[in-house]
């Protein structure tokens, strides 16, 4: 009986073994599948949020656009400290920049995020979708933006995620074509958002019309521009910051002359292995000050350092100066802080955004300085203004009003100058007005001046950057390299 | 069939029609005429017999006259007696000493070693004793031909790498670790005393382990008692001090201060010190940092079995101090084991086993730039270790990672602390004479707990270990994994000649953990005391920031089949097939089939062979088959949303839904073919044995992670390229062992092995952009120094080649003339800034200038060739051993030096070039810029190696045992890590993190030490 029973039970446990099937290894995995995900309101948001993520890597074209002008040097330890940065600021552009495809490939990274939700907008319906798309669409030609500044026709696709396999058949597409899809989407952004959001740090209306206007201006479409950017002048709830020292402050973010404002949090850590992955302003402990010890800063890599000529352009009395520069050497003087001595070291300092004391340090405290970086700024949209009606010839009158705006803001007197006089005035102001935020390049390329003011700069050539040679192979050779390089 | 049935029915009458039945009586012992409990006793060709008692008596009634009986004890040669009389039997079995009569563990099973086919090795439990290893890793080195075992550092408790025949993957290349059948990834946990044996499946025939065996095959068969053995219990302890083995010469604060000079006025800057006088020899850091340190284990074993069951218990207790920060690097292992064994019926039968282990590791930082070690190398030795106040002194300028060694240590807190309980239990029945039906489950469940406290330090300014706010992390990680086998074997001789083995079974296998932890920041007073979660402020769970997935849940399912059949014991044949399901792949490529065969032939056993004369046993053995390796991340095949999207809206973090890497639906396993053809040898007596092996093994389908287009969003947060199957490695090589063993007189043993592995190792393929796979990291912000390459070793290292020192300015002239002449450029230059006294490299590709073409192979981690040496010697009451071990033909490379105008320096530095002639291997010192601290060959080292790696002599007390319960009574001491041959500089040559690319890069290798230990070994 026992035998049998014994028997039985091996038999019975041999064929319960035998009979485990395949699905065992049918394991779902705890994060959700990228092709079934949409299904709720929820998702969209979640996804969203992931979407404005590449933000956060966007100070790398922040603080390379700053060196690659003539404001700045590249600074750092020494001359073979970032080589990517040195070769921008020197214009010698060599095949392996890895900086140049870092902010290739995380602006394509964006750029798959936001065409992640485009793919699948249809899946469900629900009440807050336009804004979620409309952000969505603002971010997508935030992205496409910097790609085609930085580097002219770009492989583009709308609405999908690029597939494996296909960079090696799909072409560059004509930056006309991006700048189209940009407007498009922009124009959907403005027409389905409010002026103010929910949450701080989320695109609005007025940012949505104030980076259309960027991109008409970049395109030198100065009548869509003025229009646009007058609509946000007139319509929008941004003034200028009476006091410009508060400005850019870490206790005066999103404040009322913020159109657009990058978000960075110093909650978390980071490292070098994962510079894209940090939450901080990465370029804020990059420009600090070198081995510094003293009040109010904090120690950095010394690197995007101001040159004399740009502290220079300042006009006596200007309230800006002080806030955008830092001389390190009377500072040091006043209050007995003590600094280290980096590479092409020219006593000043990007005082906008270095590292300030009071943040939470988290480690690697270079990499996670909370300072938002104010992208798009009240100043700038006056000054956008004032161009496109300048050089559109839609009214000088207008122009020249904006244009007094800012510089009494900085405590300037009125200048009153028309026609071409004009222009150089607004294009001096806008340097002065935005100096170390990133934009001084893009704007001496795009007004055709680089040549002019950048040394080195070859037109013809330098206005957009090479696409990295890696770049170029791990696509099959599909695409030509820009030209000249 | 039938016609066994017909004789055995034959056998039947006859005995009847006879009917001279006895009734045998008999007394077995050994050589030494001690009775041995136990010994099975069988009338050959029946199932009639009976094991002896405690006393070694046994009886059995009924026996036919003219017939066998057999007597069989594991560990002792089987003998035939034949049965003439009733007279009482007098039997002396011998001790077996020929390790092929040796049971092997096969998987699934075990085996006569004579009768196996495949390149399988065996560890003892004697020889781990002989070592006194705190790990089984260190058991296993030299010891074993084709296994190499590398530590990944000297600290206690730390993890080692274990290769088989070569490194055939760029991936995980650790074999298969099972113990007791129980997959152990961490063998920290496992107390080496506990090991009755451990066997390495180094060929095809680990296919019966499909997708897990590409890598080789571990199985460690832990002790157990005996049935009818008496209860004996074994106590063993020993205690003694580590140390060092090297401190590696670095400038003295005098020459420190002049070199420093030397090399501020050469770069057109003031030097910094104006007065070196009086500052004598400062600090010798690695004084500091270094300190003698204890360790001592005890262990108790019991053991024991009555007619029916066997059991065991041991318990066993270790620590150990580091010989770098001491209590900080303590690593405290407390083991408890127990396991039981009864037939319920004679066929059937079951067992079980329960392990708890407990280790509590205190962790510093090392082999990096900026660990303690590496800042003990750089840092500045006119400092003293406080300064004037009694604070920590401070590295001022000596770069943003180097620090004050002493102050690291004093502000790490960080202990990893791991409880697991294994156990596995199985049932095994026999039924219908030939079959048995087994079932297995064996289950691990560990809770590891980490703290990590960084109280606020300042080492100095900008230094990147300076923490302005402290922070404790709390990680509490759970591991589970269960293995259910399930087999049916048939096993049965036809005729006593075609000997049949088939075993059908099933596997699953299901691995599951969490990963859980919190970070909080402000601990009161900054003190240790305080340190914990709760009472820290701004906690946050540390998994939601890297956007992982905290959980992962990975199986396997199997199917496999194996046919062993020999006919007479001498024409071998094993086959096996294995049908492996993981979820490491997509939907269609999921299952894989494993088929692997080996053959052998005893030629010693034909008829024509003389196996009286010179030769003694003689067998080929050939096997051939594929493996597969799925040591890869889940999900590789599906896209997920596990990437990091992370945003601050109203100034808090908010954490999104993200792609995660791009998928590859198309990913399957790495295969392997594999080859080995061996021979096994005795010859003269016995004495001598040999065995050799020629292996070639060709990993196909590698799963690499190519760079892929940035445009498919590789770049974002947590995203990154697929894995694909894209290059091919191939592993060929030599092994040989050879023994001798030899007891010359009564009181003198004397036995000798030696073994030799050569490995060739060669990327044949790489499918990813550029043809390489880059690996490992050199210097800061250099290009990685390793590369997996068509054409060359993996992980080897490229850079620039150096023909020593350029001399003169006229040779710069010379050759930037050269450049200009060739490129047509006036401006050329052979080498970016080159001045005299700066490293000449080598125009590899002579085109003139020094670019990134000319970089080229300048070695590679792997040995050529590695040796062990065995020596074992009883003479008396004495017994003494001694072990080296050898690695020869692999380089490394030396990058603990972080040149920084004012950190340390090797002396070799004194040698350093100051003008025309005085050097031509070392360069200038300057703070300007040179590409001397580029990756080259000056960097590069000879990494061989001989090293007396244990010499132990004991000595065995019997006068006065005899009126004693105890029956051993054994004190040794043991020296380990005596001393090292090498021409490497560095610490320790065996120096590597184990990476297949960017392995044997030292970068401050936390040394093995040199161990001194008095033990004691009783039984009784």
């Amino acid at each position: 009986m026992k035998y049998i029973k014994i028997k039985y039970i091996a038999t019975l446990t041999l064929i319960m073994v035998f009979s485990c099937g395949d699905d065992f290894i049918d394991v779902e995995p705890q994060a959700a599948s990228s092709d079934t995900f949409f299904n709720t309101e929820e998702d969209y948001q979640s996804a969203l949020v992931a979407a404005y993520d590449p933000l956060h890597s966007t100070y790398l074209n922040v603080i390379m656009g700053e060196i690659a002008s003539d404001n700045t040097l590249c600074g750092g330890e020494s001359a073979t400290d970032v080589p990517g940065w040195q070769e921008i600021d020197d214009m010698i552009h060599t095949p392996t920049n890895s900086n140049l495809r870092d902010l290739w490939s995380w602006m394509y990274g964006g750029i798959n995020r936001t065409n992640f939700i485009m793919e699948f907008q249809n899946n469900i319906e629900f009440p807050n979708k336009n804004s979620v798309l409309a952000q969505t669409r603002f971010l997508r030609a935030y992205y496409s933006f910097e790609l085609v500044k930085w580097f002219g026709d770009i492989p583009y696709v709308v609405d999908r995620r690029f597939v494996l396999g296909e960079e090696f058949s799909i072409n560059r597409t004509p930056k006309a074509e991006v700048y189209a899809q940009m407007e498009e989407d922009l124009i959907f952004a403005a027409d389905n958002l409010t002026y103010t959001a929910p949450e701080s740090g989320r695109v609005t209306k007025g940012a949505a019309q104030a980076l259309l206007g960027k991109v008409y201006l970049y395109q030198d479409k100065f009548a869509e521009s003025a229009s646009v950017l007058q609509d946000v002048i007139t319509n929008g709830p941004y003034d200028l910051v009476e006091d410009y020292t508060t400005m850019f402050e870490n206790d005066n973010e999103n404040n009322i002359e913020s159109v657009f404002e990058v978000q960075y949090s110093d909650q978390e850590g980071a490292s070098f292995d994962c510079l894209q992955c940090s939450e901080g302003n990465v370029a804020v402990g990059f420009n600090g000050i070198r081995n510094y010890t003293g009040p109010v800063f904090e120690s950095g890599f010394s690197f995007n350092v101001p040159v004399e000529e740009v502290v220079s352009a300042f006009e006596d009395g200007d309230e800006r100066k002080d806030v955008a520069i830092l001389d390190i050497d009377a500072w040091a003087a006043d209050t007995g802080a003590t600094f280290a001595v980096g590479y092409e070291h020219t006593g000043y300092y990007n005082r906008k955004y270095i590292s300030r004391q009071g943040d939470l340090n988290t480690g690697d405290a270079n990499l996670t300085n909370p300072n938002n970086y104010r992208a798009i700024r009240f100043a700038d949209v006056l000054l956008m203004a004032a161009e496109a009606l300048n050089r559109g010839g839609l009214g000088d009158m207008q122009a020249l009003q904006y244009l007094n705006r800012v510089r009494n803001r900085a405590n300037l007197l009125d200048v009153n100058v028309s026609g071409t006089n004009l222009t150089n005035a607004i294009y001096k102001e806008r340097r002065v007005e935005l100096v170390g935020e990133g934009h001084r390049f893009f704007d001496l390329v795009r007004t055709g001046r680089a040549s002019q003011e950048i040394d080195g700069f070859q037109s013809g050539k330098h206005e957009v950057f090479p696409i990295p040679l890696i770049e170029l192979q791990l696509a099959g050779n599909n695409w030509d390299q820009n030209l000249g390089y | 069939m039938i016609t066994k049935h017909l004789s055995f029915l034959f056998v039947l009458i006859t005995s009847f029609a006879f009917c001279q039945d006895v009734t045998v009586k008999g007394t077995v012992t050994d050589e030494a005429f001690l009775p041995i409990p136990g010994v099975n006793v069988l009338v050959k060709n029946t199932s009639q017999g009976a094991s002896t008692d405690f006393d070694g008596n046994f009886e059995i009634k009924n026996v036919p006259v003219n017939s066998v009986l057999v007597f069989t004890y594991l560990g002792y040669k089987d003998l035939e007696v034949t049965v003439k009389d009733g007279s009482t039997l007098s039997i002396v079995l011998i001790e077996d000493t020929e390790s092929l009569d040796e049971v092997v563990v096969i998987g699934y099973g075990t085996q006569r070693k004579k009768e196996t086919t495949g390149a399988v090795s065996v560890v003892s439990s004697e020889t781990i004793e002989k070592l006194q290893p705190t790990r089984v890793e260190q058991a296993l080195q030299g010891q074993v031909a084709g296994v190499n075992v590398s530590a990944n550092s000297g600290s206690p408790g730390a993890a080692s790498t274990i290769s088989i025949r070569g490194v055939s993957t760029n991936g995980d290349s650790r074999p298969l670790i099972l113990v007791d059948g129980n997959v152990i990834e961490d063998l920290s946990t496992i107390n080496p005393s506990d090991i009755e044996s451990v066997n390495v499946l180094k060929d095809a025939t680990a296919g019966i382990y499909g997708v897990r065996a590409a890598n080789g095959v571990i199985l460690i068969t832990t002790k157990s008692g005996r049935k009818e053995m008496p209860l004996t219990v074994e106590y063993s302890a020993y205690a003694g001090f580590q140390e060092t083995t090297r401190k590696i010469p670095v400038l003295n604060a005098t020459e420190y201060a002049l070199l420093v000079n030397e090399a501020f006025v050469a770069g057109g800057q003031d030097p910094q010190f104006s007065d070196v006088t009086g500052l004598g020899v400062g600090t010798d850091w690695q004084d500091e940092v270094f300190e003698s340190a204890p360790i001592f284990n005890n262990s108790i074993a019991l053991k024991g079995g009555k007619e029916k069951s066997t059991y065991a218990f041991a318990s066993s207790f270790l620590s150990q101090d580091g010989i770098v920060g001491g209590k900080k690097s303590n690593f405290t292992r407390f083991t408890q084991r127990g396991n039981y064994s009864v037939d319920i019926l004679d066929n059937f039968k079951f067992n079980a086993q329960v392990f708890y282990t407990h280790t509590n590791k205190r962790n510093l930082s090392e082999s990096a730039l900026g660990s303690v070690l590496f800042n003990a190398l750089n840092m500045d030795p006119t400092k003293g270790v406080r300064d004037s106040n009694g604070a920590f002194s401070i590295a001022e300028g000596l770069g943003n990672e180097v620090i004050n060694p002493i102050a690291q240590l004093a502000g790490t807190y960080d202990r990893t602390k791991v409880d697991k309980v294994s156990g596995n239990a199985g049932l095994s029945y026999n039924f219908l004479d030939y079959f048995t039906v087994q079932t297995n489950i064996q289950a691990n469940y560990s809770e590891v707990k980490g703290k990590v406290f960084r109280p606020v330090a300042n080492f100095g300014s900008g230094k990147v270990f300076n923490i302005d706010r402290s922070e404790v992390v709390e990680t509490f990680n759970v591991f589970r994994d269960y293995t259910f086998d399930a087999f049916l074997k048939y096993e049965r001789v036809f005729n006593d000649v075609h000997d049949l083995k088939v075993l059908l079974g099933t596997s699953i296998f299901q691995t599951t953990g969490i990963f859980t932890g919190d970070r909080g920041f402000n601990i009161r007073d900054n003190s240790v005391e305080n340190a914990n979660i709760d009472q820290a402020s701004n906690v946050e769970s540390i998994n939601q920031e890297i956007g992982f997935d905290p959980r992962f849940d990975s199986r396997l399912l199997s199917y496999f089949t194996r046919v062993q059949y020999n006919y007479k014991g001498k024409y071998l044949f094993s086959a096996v097939i294995r049908r492996d399901g993981s979820t490491k792949f997509g939907p269609e490529n999921r299952f894989g089939y494993f088929p692997t065969g080996s053959l052998g032939w005893i030629m010693s056993d034909e008829d024509f062979f003389n196996d009286d004369g010179f030769m003694n046993f003689f067998k080929i053995r050939a096997s051939y088959g594929i493996l597969g390796n799925d040591r890869i991340a889940d999900f590789g095949f599906v896209s997920l949303l596990d990437g990091e999207g992370t945003y601050v809206f109203d100034d808090a973090i908010i954490s999104g839904a993200a792609l995660g890497p791009v998928a590859n639906p198309e990913i399957r396993w790495e295969k392997q073919r594999t080859f080995d053809i061996g021979v096994d040898l005795k010859f003269l007596d016995n004495k001598f044995d040999v065995t050799a092996d020629y292996f070639k093994k060709t990993t196909e389908d590698l799963l690499v992670v190519p760079q892929v287009s940035g445009i498919l969003g590789v770049g974002a947060p947590g995203a990154g390229p697929p894995v694909v199957n894209g290059g091919e490695v191939e592993n060929k090589g030599f092994e040989f062992a050879i023994g001798y063993t030899n007891q010359i007189t009564d009181d003198f043993r004397l036995s000798v092995r030696y073994n030799v592995t050569t490995i060739s190792n060669e990327v044949l393929s790489v499918n990813t952009e550029g043809g390489f796979i880059p690996g490992g990291s050199f210097g800061v912000g250099q290009d990685p120094p390793s590369r997996m390459e068509a054409g060359f070793p993996i992980g080897y290292f490229r850079g620039f080649k150096t023909d020593g020192v350029f001399q003169t300015q006229a040779e710069i002239d010379a050759l930037n003339a050269n450049a200009a002449a060739i490129s047509g450029d006036d401006d050329a230059q052979y080498q970016t800034n080159a001045q005299p006294g700066d490293l000449r490299f080598t125009d590899v590709n002579n085109d003139g200038v020094i670019d990134e073409d000319d970089k080229t192979y300048l070695g590679d981690p792997i040995p050529d060739a590695t040796m062990g040496l065995n020596l074992s010697i009883d003479y008396k009451n004495f017994d003494f051993s001694a072990y080296v071990f050898a690695s020869i033909g692999n380089e490394i490379v030396r990058n603990y030096e972080r040149n920084q105008p004012l950190t340390n320096r090797s002396v070799a530095f004194l040698d350093r070039w100051t003008g025309p002639g005085t050097s031509n291997t070392n360069p200038r010192v300057t703070t300007g810029a040179t590409q001397n601290a580029l990756f080259s060959d000056f960097f590069v080292e000879d990494g061989s190696f001989v090293r007396l790696q244990n010499v132990q002599i004991g000595y065995s007390f019997d006068e006065f045992l005899e009126n004693s319960k105890l029956s051993k009574l054994r004190v040794y001491i043991s020296a380990s890590n005596l001393f090292t041959l090498t021409k490497y500089r560095g610490y320790d040559p065996t120096a590597s993190t184990g990476d297949p690319i960017g392995g044997g890069i030292d970068q401050g290798f936390y040394p093995s030490p040199r161990t001194y230990l008095l033990g004691l070994n009783l039984k009784f």
